[in-house]
């Protein structure tokens, strides 16, 4: 064997209908190199993944797999895998249905002599790896019962169970995680490496990219940039690289002096997520949420809109106290809530833009139940014109999308309910730097309408560096809060503290 | 993957012919025409007056139960007991037109029985959270449970009170054609259909059917009263349940312990090779008008050729299978 290359990706090109997803890709990973994949969605990284699966097969070119001296194709996951190649996919892929332990031993569990499924020592191995991967569960819950976050964490920990590793992709492995998981990740990896594995390292989060990667290859709208060594790189180099425009801080954003008070909670207090929390907003103004996973932000901001229940608390709009029954009064009184996972409950995703955009409110476009259609469309048309979905037409079906602009749809059928009060529980997840910038520029503009908005990130430098005033919280309950002349001087460091404030 | 090909309304505007032509009940449609002239100009008996009109009848009552389908299916929903719904108004009504009663009381009750049932059902889904699938399961056998017991496990035919003649009316909608050409179930089936095309296409609450197939939690998130929904769309199954009861009674002239067995899953059938998805979210009833279509068509004209039923009856199952399958690759190749 020449050299210790493990991957040889040949000038590989991959054509979809109307679209080139990848032209004349060629570059080469190493063993035991951690390796940055890095590119704005629709770059092509995706395609890329699926082509190294062996899931999808390149339309010109070929993936050569280094496997002890021979060069060989993968033609499908299950050769992969049998080759040593693992993936981590971007979307929790696990059965939701089985427990932790069956999913890490999934057509692959101990047998007893009898060849019987041996469930003692499944679950004494299942709980060996949780605790290497700080799972502090009970290996034979349902993933379906876990937090996402804790989701993300078992997809990660399910690669370590396989005996010949040699090729593990990473697709945006930290999008769900929270600090003390991520470290947990980079532990894992750094290991893997340690073992001569080789690493594909998918994310949005620059800064991981030179903490823990030897190299990076970009992809710009389906073609090969460069590769270089991370000693070579800077974050502003990498954003101008990906986005062919000179970086500037995307977190830059016009402010708004507030105005009258929109919004004021009281007293929330709900049977085990959250506890005594009260804040206010105000007209033009962003009020960031920062926290760990589970610290509870996102289910203040479901009680609030009604989604799920709450034990006690008073909510006061523009001073006066209303009572929100369910999801569709909280639009109607003009609270708009962009949730954490738009896949589950943001877009209806085998629906064409114009339902999604209109979604909320039919009413306002139809008499006695009966729709307008012309307005329909126009409506469409004007709202994912405003907030800039890509698309060749509203009959696009959003699942078909990317996640930037499935985002961007569902602010639009926000926006149709004209609210007063944005929440954007983490609006930026897996989406790419460019759209990123747009959605922060939406912001802009809405807080210049005067609305106000609830920014809830895990992303420390996203939600200090956007928010007018900033509530942290810690385990259910609000352990600080900046207002605008503390955030000026704030370090991470600081909130990282209150954030993870133990009892 | 298309955030990269043009800003809005740019380009790739599909003409309204192209987009017609890309949908399954236009394919499905053809398929209904070529099968059509193949067997009205290859067979002495298909392409008679009578067994034309035949065909439409036989038609009529699947197509009508499968809007009903179509409605649920959209929702990603299912429902198995329409059949035993509708056979139980049927009853009914045979029962009170014995016992005196006069007609238009009968179908007022055959009516508010049949959306009773269909209400019972989405209570059921929506309320107990039991699957569809299995809800109508259950409902159906206590349905017709229902039925055996009122009629004590025997027909029951439409004649007037203490004669041997059919009730007029009955009559008529089975038997008689307007105009000499069009037969009354055929009209039934067309008014209905035509009616469930402009909800879904013109009304809040079609779309909403919609949305709610796509997923039952962004419907509710999006502000959508999907409980509501949910009582509506089984109540309007119901409502045209109690439809088909009467399109029965004036077909077989009696309520009898087996009427609209089997009718369910023939319903589904047209609707699914319509184009209507099993997850929800996808559905036309153009596409089940056609489904239905090419079902009877297939059943008759095999009968034209002489074709023997069993190896018909297979012929069908195979036609059903072959169509979401062709369907499953087309999406896979979009996708």
């Amino acid at each position: 064997m020449q050299d210790n290359t493990i991957l040889k990706i040949e000038n590989v090109s991959k054509f979809y209908p109307g679209v080139t997803a990848l032209n004349d890709v060629s570059f080469s990973i190493k063993k035991g190199e951690i390796r940055a994949l890095v590119g704005e969605n629709g770059a092509g990284k995706s395609t890329m993944i699926k082509c190294i699966m062996g899931v999808e097969k390149p339309d010109k070119g070929r993936v050569l797999m280094n496997y002890n001296g021979e060069w060989v194709v993968n033609t499908s996951a299950v050769e992969a895998q049998s080759h040593g190649v693992f993936a981590n996919y971007q979307h929790v892929n696990i059965a939701p249905d089985l427990s932790i332990a069956e999913n890490y031993f999934l057509g692959n569990q101990p047998k007893t002599k009898l060849g019987l499924v041996d469930w003692k020592k499944m679950e004494k191995e299942s709980r060996r790896i949780m605790e290497e991967f700080r799972i502090h569960e009970d290996p034979m819950t349902k993933i379906r019962e876990l937090p996402v976050a804790m989701q993300a964490m078992v997809t990660i920990s399910k690669i370590y169970v396989n005996e010949d590793i040699r090729v593990v992709i990473f697709d945006e492995p930290t999008a769900l995680l929270e600090n003390e998981k991520v470290e947990v990740l980079f532990n894992f990896i750094a290991d893997l490496k340690s073992k001569g594995v080789s690493i594909i390292y998918i994310t949005h989060r620059l800064e991981e990219i030179i903490q823990i990667c030897d190299s990076v290859t970009i992809l710009k709208d389906g073609t090969y940039v460069d590769t270089l060594p991370i000693e070579k790189v800077t974050k502003d180099f990498l954003i101008q690289q990906m986005v062919g425009r000179p970086a500037t801080d995307i977190y830059n954003i016009e402010h708004f002096e507030p105005g009258e008070e929109l919004l004021r909670v009281e007293g929330f207090t709900d049977s085990k997520h959250f506890r005594d929390i009260d804040f206010t907003l105000h007209r033009g103004e962003i009020l960031g949420f920062a926290g760990l996973v589970g610290a509870g932000r996102s289910e203040i901001m479901r009680a609030l809109t009604a989604v799920e229940k709450r034990l006690s608390g008073d909510v006061y709009l523009k001073g006066e106290k209303v009572t929100i029954k369910n999801p569709s009064d909280a639009l109607h009184k003009g609270i708009g809530f962009l949730t954490e996972d738009r896949r589950a409950d943001g877009c209806a995703l085998k629906l064409d833009i114009k339902t999604n955009v209109n979604m909320s409110s039919y009413d306002a476009i139809s008499k006695f139940g009966i729709i307008n259609l012309k307005k329909e469309t126009t409506r469409a048309e004007e709202y994912s014109k405003n907030v800039n979905v890509k698309t060749p037409s509203i009959a696009q079906l959003v699942g078909n999308l990317s996640g930037g602009n499935q985002q961007k749809v569902v602010i639009a059928k926000l926006l149709c309910c004209n609210p007063d009060i944005l929440i954007f529980d983490e609006p930026t997840v897996g989406i790419d730097v460019g759209a990123k910038q747009e959605i922060f520029k939406l912001i802009e503009a809405l807080t210049r309408q005067g609305k106000g908005i609830i920014l809830i990130s895990s992303y420390l430098p996203e939600v200090m560096g956007l928010s007018d005033r900033l509530i942290v919280m810690a385990q259910g309950k609000i352990t600080a809060e900046y207002n605008k002349e503390e955030l000026k001087t704030l370090r991470e460091a600081d909130v990282l503290r209150k954030a993870s404030i133990e009892e | 993957m298309f955030n990269k090909t043009a800003a809005l309304g740019k380009n790739a505007k599909s003409t309204p012919l192209s987009r017609m032509t890309k949908r399954s009940e236009f394919t499905i449609g053809l398929v209904v025409i070529a099968l059509f002239l193949v067997a009205y100009f290859a067979t002495p008996s298909f392409g008679t007056k009578y067994n034309l009109m035949n065909l439409s009848k036989q038609g009529a009552i699947v197509g009508v139960l499968a809007v009903a389908q179509t409605l649920i299916i959209i929702t990603g929903g299912i429902d198995i007991s329409g059949g035993a719904i509708a056979g139980l108004g049927c009853m009914t009504m045979a029962l009170m037109v014995r016992a005196g009663f006069s007609i238009p009381v009968c179908i007022l009750v055959n009516f508010v029985i049949c959306i009773v049932c269909g209400f019972v059902n989405g209570v059921i889904i929506f309320d107990l959270k039991v699957p569809a699938m299995i809800t109508t399961l259950g409902t159906s056998t206590i349905y017709r449970a229902i039925l055996k017991l009122a009629c004590g496990g025997n027909s029951v035919t439409f004649f007037k009170p203490g004669t041997q003649e059919y009730v007029d009316i009955f009559y008529k909608i089975g038997n008689l054609d307007i105009a000499g050409f069009l037969p009354v179930l055929c009209a039934v089936w067309l008014v209905v259909s035509v009616i469930a095309w402009l909800v879904l296409r013109y009304t809040t609450f079609g779309r909403d059917l919609f949305v709610i197939g796509s997923g039952i939690e962004v419907a509710r998130l999006s502000g959508i009263k999907v409980r509501k929904t949910f009582y509506m769309v089984y109540s309007v199954a119901g409502l045209i349940y109690g439809i088909a009861a009467m399109m029965f009674a004036g077909r077989i002239l009696r309520g009898a312990t087996n009427t609209g067995e089997g009718y369910d899953m023939n319903a589904i059938a047209a609707t699914v090779i319509g184009g209507a998805s099993l997850a929800g979210g996808r559905g036309a009833v153009t596409g089940t008008f056609v489904g239905a279509l090419l079902m009877v068509v297939i059943e008759n004209a095999g009968k034209a050729f002489l074709i023997n039923d069993y190896i018909l009856e297979m012929l069908t199952g195979i036609l059903i299978i072959f169509a979401v399958a062709m369907d499953m690759v087309k999406s896979r190749k979009k996708g």
